[in-house]
């Protein structure tokens, strides 16, 4: 099958492409969903649950028309982590959301792609102002959403994920 | 586009936002989902709901939502995650839809569809032994329950759908 079934964009940035997830992602995405550090996320998590994780995550676009993306590098297409809007029924507002595979740490590509995310989210979808979720004790997330002009909204008690706080990112107005 | 299959009564189409109520609250009545992996609370029912439609685009394959005349009914579907070793037929149907033959009739379309594009070698439907419902419907379709009961899954029977394709 060439087409894909669910319609979703591509954005690219200097160094990265964001496109939807594909069946060849999916050993990455149940290795990182597997890492202990993925407790602030809920897990670890089984390849089984990854699985379903994952389809949810390319669920969402049909459900929602807005979704997240693999993070690629744009030479190769070798997946490094997650960014887009997250939005289950359970949570708040619609979310960016971001996290990287081990391995792509460390070298701004969560922030890249985070931004090229929002610009997406604001100008084509004319969202409004998104909330980030972040786990408390998550400072490498708290960073990044500093880095991105969030702030600290107020604080949220998630049944699974535990204390959790919502930060607010700049409005589309705000970054003009 | 995920495809529409349209039978006698019935539409099989596309799961969409506005059909989530509904599935979540089949999904929070413990008697109508102990079959089938419920209850569950809110927060799982999305993961199911948007990962059985999310399963078309990673596997060119997944979960209609079965509708007639506006009304949602239930869900049947395609799947092959990780953790089974076969093509699954898997459905539901809410409890107001039950009785009338619309799974039969939801079943048999979607598996018509399934053999017509994806050509398996085995399609089976995995069955919890206490489903009795289920179970008929197996039969009714004409699938034959194999000696050994589900490796990924011990509560389940498998049954086999016949016809090679």
């Amino acid at each position: 099958m060439t087409e894909t079934l669910i319609r979703i964009p591509t954005l690219e940035t200097e160094r990265l492409r964001l496109r939807a997830a594909a069946p060849g992602d999916f050993e990455a995405y149940a290795a990182f969903r597997a890492e202990p550090r993925t407790q602030v996320l809920g897990g670890p998590h089984s390849r089984s649950d990854a699985f379903q994780m994952l389809a949810a995550l390319v669920g969402q676009w049909q459900l929602r028309g807005y979704g997240r993306w693999i993070i690629a590098d744009r030479t190769d297409d070798r997946p490094l982590g997650v960014t887009g809007i997250f939005h289950p029924e359970d949570w708040p507002e619609a979310e960016l959301a971001w996290s990287l595979f081990g391995a792509a740490e460390g070298k701004g590509i969560a922030q890249e792609a985070a931004l090229a995310a929002r610009d997406f989210a604001y100008a084509t979808l004319k969202l409004p102002p998104l909330i980030s979720m972040i786990t408390a004790g998550n400072t490498r997330s708290e960073a990044l959403a500093r880095r991105l002009g969030a702030r600290i909204e107020r604080d949220y008690q998630h049944p699974e994920f535990g204390d959790m706080r919502i930060w607010r990112h700049p409005s589309r107005e705000d970054l003009a | 586009m995920i495809p529409t299959l349209t039978t006698d009564r019935l539409t099989l189409r596309a799961p969409r936002l506005e059909d989530f109520d509904a599935y979540a609250a089949f999904y929070a009545d413990p008697d109508a989902t102990r079959f089938i992996g419920g209850p569950r609370d809110t927060r799982a029912a999305w993961r199911s709901f948007a990962a059985d439609t999310g399963h078309w685009h990673l596997k060119g394959f997944g979960w209609w939502i079965v509708a007639a005349a506006g009304r949602v009914l239930g869900s049947i579907g395609l799947h092959h995650p990780p953790s089974q070793p076969d093509l699954e037929l898997g459905w539901l149907l809410f409890p107001a839809a039950q009785g009338q033959g619309y799974a039969t009739e939801a079943a048999s379309a979607a598996r018509a569809w399934g053999r017509a594009e994806l050509r398996p070698a085995r399609l089976v439907s995995y069955i919890d032994a206490g489903n009795a419902a289920s179970i008929r419907l197996a039969e009714r379709l004409g699938a034959v329950r194999e000696a050994a009961r589900a490796a990924h899954d011990p509560d389940c029977f498998v049954y086999r759908h016949p016809g090679a394709p």
